[in-house]
């Protein structure tokens, strides 16, 4: 479990890092993923880019109704519901408690988890529910993509290989949102085999708008748009969360296999996680 | 008197000061790193090592073929015999088929990632049940059954037939990780004609005696050297391949060589534990009084035989468990899979007895509409009847074990928590929880041939006193609990004693550290060494005063007239009547210690989740040297044991190759977050079979809790049929049971 030889440079500057990246650098911000994929030799980059030591990075701003998060901020940052303005403040500790353990938190990024994309990653399901923007750096420019377009698979995104991930965008949460984050795994530690987080919004008895974001439901992360149409026009009740459920289960979700989870057993985790986290949702 | 019990480890290994092997320093020495096999099975073609001979920091790549006269594993047979490195057929995930030697780990491993191998598949099998039918033979032409064997005596068909109710169940006792925290670990470093081995290990003679017999040379060339290790479990015990590849190649290199395995390899290749297929028939009265019970095991030992095929027996031998059973059969098949060995894990063949016989227990009691503590009751052997011959062929040395049910039961709050259970089947919208009871007894000391360990106790002329004993810790207190117990066997300051253990230059033999034997043979021999001191002492000091041996006494470390008041310290009698060194080769019998343990989960029947709500372990292990140290042993056997009951399983895929890509990510070992609320109480009864009265501690959580926790799950789900519920209890097995 040792990585192979490689080069490391420590850019002070945006445009020296994406210079490095050019050159066909990886980048190092928390190195959770990073340091574990080059200890187990499935990364091997001639070159690392530790962005560690760029001014700016570690922003966290909210203006105009817009969250950005910047390429260094720890996941730690959202423990606290104070951290960012409003139910999308609630929503982010409520689902970053659940990422790996505290040593961990303390160094991995948010930006971090959305280059990675790992399936199971609980920021990733987050990013398509609540429609983020992703915003990227290269020599060539910057671009922004929607995280509906983002994800392509497993580890795969629309970043190109030397465009370094500077900020996420989030619109916030309007204040009478009702949020919740469920998970569920094998210990306090493991990746999620199904983690749900969801937003809703009820007017007048009715559900106005829903978001629901699935983790490790498909070989990315799943904005749940078959159960959101369920909801909409409803009365907030426990069949009709449990029959978005199923429609979660049923026509969003793709699970494949995994050691102690077969997808029957998934698919039927699924429906019951995002009823439950609807109904914890659910504004009373 | 807390000061006796001053720990001596913690500040050193607490503040980053211990020496493991990986911190050892030696001037030219070389990092091993294996060539693993990725398929589980298969016919080796091809190992070219030219690539990574041409690495920078690499001093040499092997493979079978370029060394000659490699000597095999020993313990197996010719016709199945396990060679160092593959010489043609790979028989277990991660099997070494080449060793690349660098400068460092890092250049060792750019050169393994350059040997080019070849391998073709053949079809695995990796349980007992599936390789016992022989359909993939590991050797052609012979069976994968490598051994047979049983305990007790066969019973008669009628006895099934009368009796009022006979159960009859399956389980598996999934393999298991050891897991310590430092990997196996060896350093060889030869020094003209010595070959000095640095090795976290449990037994450094057997090391010393396996190594020199396989490099051709004299026991007394070689010398073993533990330095701090980081725990084994059982899984340090043995002599392995690597090991035999990196003494062979210090020695013919003339270089120091060191391999310190890492925690991806150990996932596939250090040994593992547990592993049987059972199926169990347990008859009993209408009053569920049990009339026999016949336990059948199908074991996987994995992919060669080895010293370990016969471990299973203990399984068969502790089948009887604490009951008054009058018939008990139990019969072993050991049979090769396409896995690492299974060798001993804490527990070691007592878990995979006290698992089915408390399940069934369960299920019996369940059959019966009788309350499961009440028919363990009646069954538990009572107090008088000790000692107590089993029908499988051991002698319990002692023990009160309705005393120890007692206490669980009421430390528990037993009849509390029905009333919670009873309120909350009443209530739709409450989650079920479930109550699970373990009775078990084990063994502790060893086994014929390792009942007995070397001890020595010296005096010096500063007034120190020196113990030495052929235990070897890998993290059990050794340094704080022996020399203690020797102080006060002399009546000396506990400081100004102090403990060598693990290095054969000190001892001309030693056992080791396994199967729960140091506190109770080692800590017997040297209570007992330092009684002969005592005699030493006096008889010096009776000539020296010329008066009879009689007329002197013994007292806080000196001797003295019975008469008068004239003292004489160790320190004095050692400068007057030269050295002072009592080495004893000491023996004692195995003692059975045994205890009750009792889990309350709430199960979510809807995702099948387990919280384990409360865990209570009453345990009896004889006198205890050091309670601190006895309750820490008790607290990390049941997390293990938690995390065989609810985590811990090696998911294969079809051909054969575990699925832990991820390591502990994927191997999940019970972390803080898991361990819920413990409550440790004891029972003390002493063994009779040494003065001293210890018996052995530290396997108890690994023995007794799975099955508590696995029938808590069975009572919140109230499962007439519990077979669908096999360890380890992960969400979908609940689930499906539940279903």
């Amino acid at each position: 479990m040792k990585p192979s030889a490689f080069d490391y440079v420590a850019p002070r500057t945006v445009a020296d890092a994406v210079d490095a990246l050019a050159a066909g650098a990886q980048v190092l911000a928390g190195g959770q993923s990073l340091l574990l994929d080059m200890h187990l030799q499935r990364a091997h980059p001639a070159l690392v880019a530790d962005i560690n030591h760029v001014p700016g990075l570690d922003e966290l701003t909210a203006s105009d109704g817009t969250l950005t998060v910047g390429a260094l901020v720890r996941h730690q940052t959202f423990e606290s519901p104070g951290a960012v303005p409003g139910p999308l403040g609630d929503l982010f500790a409520r689902a970053v408690v659940t990422i790996a353990h505290p040593p961990i938190r303390a160094r991995g990024t948010m930006a971090g988890s959305l280059a990675w994309a790992h399936p199971a990653s609980e920021w990733c399901a987050l990013a398509v529910a609540l429609d983020a923007v992703v915003e990227l750096r290269s020599t060539r420019g910057t671009r922004e993509i929607p995280a509906g377009e983002y994800f392509l698979g497993p580890f795969q995104t629309a970043r190109e290989p030397d465009e370094l991930l500077t900020a996420v965008r989030y619109p916030l949460l309007a204040p009478d949102t009702g949020v919740a984050f469920t998970e569920h795994r094998r210990t306090g530690f493991s990746f999620a085999q199904v983690a749900v987080g969801a937003a809703l919004t009820v007017r007048d008895g009715v559900i106005t708008e829903a978001r629901i974001g699935l983790a490790n439901c498909a070989d990315r992360p799943l904005r749940a748009h078959a159960a959101e149409r369920t909801l909409i026009g409803a009365e907030p009740s426990s069949p009709a969360f449990t029959m978005a459920g199923e429609a979660a289960s049923t026509e969003d979700a793709a699970p494949v296999p995994e050691p102690y989870a077969d997808v029957d057993y998934r698919r039927h985790v699924i429906a019951v996680l995002v009823a439950r986290t609807l109904r914890e949702a659910a504004p009373v | 008197m807390v000061d006796r019990w001053l720990r001596r480890e913690d500040e050193r290994l607490l503040t980053g000061a211990g020496r493991f092997v990986a911190d050892l320093r030696v001037d030219g020495r070389l990092d091993a790193v294996f060539v693993r096999s990725e398929v589980a099975h298969g016919v080796l073609r091809e190992v070219d090592c030219s690539a990574a001979r041409e690495t920078p920091g690499v001093a040499g790549a092997w493979s079978a073929a370029d060394l000659p006269g490699l000597p095999p594993m020993p313990g197996g047979e010719p016709a199945r015999e396990w060679p160092a490195l593959v010489e043609d057929r790979v028989r277990y995930p991660g099997e070494a088929l080449a060793v690349v030697l660098g400068d460092d780990r890092y250049h060792a491993e750019d050169g393994a990632a350059r040997v080019r191998t070849r391998i073709d598949p053949l079809p695995a099998v990796v349980t007992a049940r599936d390789a016992a039918a022989d359909s993939v033979a590991l050797f052609d032409g012979l069976s994968n059954v490598a051994l047979r064997g049983e305990a007790g005596s066969p019973i008669a068909g009628e006895v099934w037939e009368r009796a009022a109710v006979v159960v009859e169940s399956r389980y598996r006792q999934q393999l298991l990780m050891p897991s310590p925290m430092e990997c196996r670990t060896i350093l060889c470093v030869p020094e003209g004609d010595r070959l000095t081995v640095w090795s976290g290990h449990q037994a450094p003679h057997r090391l010393r005696s396996e190594l020199a017999a396989l490099l051709d040379r004299p026991e007394e060339s070689v010398r073993v050297v533990v330095p701090d290790t980081g725990g084994a479990f059982g899984s340090k015990s043995a002599v392995f391949p690597e090991f035999i590849v990196v003494a062979w190649l210090a020695v013919r290199l003339g270089r120091p060589v060191r391999w310190v395995e890492d925690r991806r390899e150990s996932l596939l290749v250090a040994t593992r534990g547990r592993g049987q297929d059972q199926h169990v028939r347990l008859a009993a009265d209408a009053d569920g009084r049990l009339l026999a019970y016949e336990l059948t095991v199908e074991a996987d030992v994995g992919a060669y035989p080895h010293l370990g095929v016969a471990f299973p027996m203990q399984t068969a031998w502790m089948a009887t468990g604490p009951y008054t059973t009058p018939l008990v059969h139990a019969t072993v098949r050991s049979v090769l899979t396409n896995t690492m060995i299974t060798y001993p894990y804490r527990g070691a063949g007592r878990p995979e007895a006290t698992s089915p016989l408390e399940r069934t227990m369960d299920v019996l009691a369940r059959r019966l509409d009788l309350d499961p503590a009440e028919l363990r009751r009646r069954n538990l052997i009572p107090p008088e009847l000790f000692p107590y011959r089993t029908p499988t062929g051991r002698t319990y040395d002692s023990g009160d074990h309705p005393a120890a049910l007692d206490l669980a039961l009421r430390t528990l709050g037993y009849d509390g928590w029905r009333a919670e259970q009873a309120r909350r089947r009443a209530d739709p919208a409450a989650l079920p929880v479930g109550i699970g009871l373990s009775c078990y007894v084990e063994r502790s000391g060893g086994e014929r041939g390792s009942l007995h360990d070397y001890v020595g106790v010296e005096a010096g002329e500063d007034g120190t006193v020196v113990a030495r004993c052929g235990a070897a810790s890998s993290g059990q207190s050794h340094s704080t609990v022996f020399p203690a117990l020797v102080a006060e066997t002399l009546g000396v300051e506990p400081a100004r004693v102090r403990l060598i253990e693990g290095d054969t230059d000190e001892l001309p033999g030693g056992v080791g550290s396994f199967g729960s034997r140091s506190a109770q043979i080692d800590g017997a021999g040297l209570q007992h060494a330092a009684g002969l001191l005592i005699e030493e002492a006096r008889e010096r000091a009776a000539r020296m005063w010329d008066l009879p041996v009689e007329e002197t006494a013994w007292s806080e470390g000196a001797v003295h007239p019975v008469r008068g008041t004239a003292a004489m310290g160790l320190s004095e009698l050692v400068k007057r009547t030269g050295p002072l060194r009592i080495d004893e080769r000491y023996e004692a019998d195995m003692a059975f210690p045994f205890g009750t343990h009792a889990a309350v989960v709430e199960v979510d029947p809807d995702l099948g989740t387990v919280r384990v709500l409360r865990l209570v372990a009453v345990d009896d292990c004889g006198r205890a040297l050091d309670p601190a140290v006895v309750r820490g042993q008790a607290f990390g056997s049941i997390v293990q044991g938690l995390g065989q009951a609810l985590y811990e399983g090696v998911p294969f895929g079809d051909d054969g190759v575990p699925l832990l890509a991820n390591g502990l990510l994927d191997y999940l070992l019970p972390t803080y977050a898991e361990i819920p609320p413990i409550d440790l109480r004891e029972t003390r009864t002493p063994t009779p079979r040494t003065p001293l009265g210890a018996k052995g501690a530290g396997e108890s959580g690994c023995i007794g809790t799975p099955p508590a926790i696995v029938n808590a799950v069975a009572d919140a789900l109230r499962l007439d049929h519990p077979e669908r519920l096999q360890m380890p209890l992960t969400p979908d097995v609940v689930w499906r049971a539940a279903a």
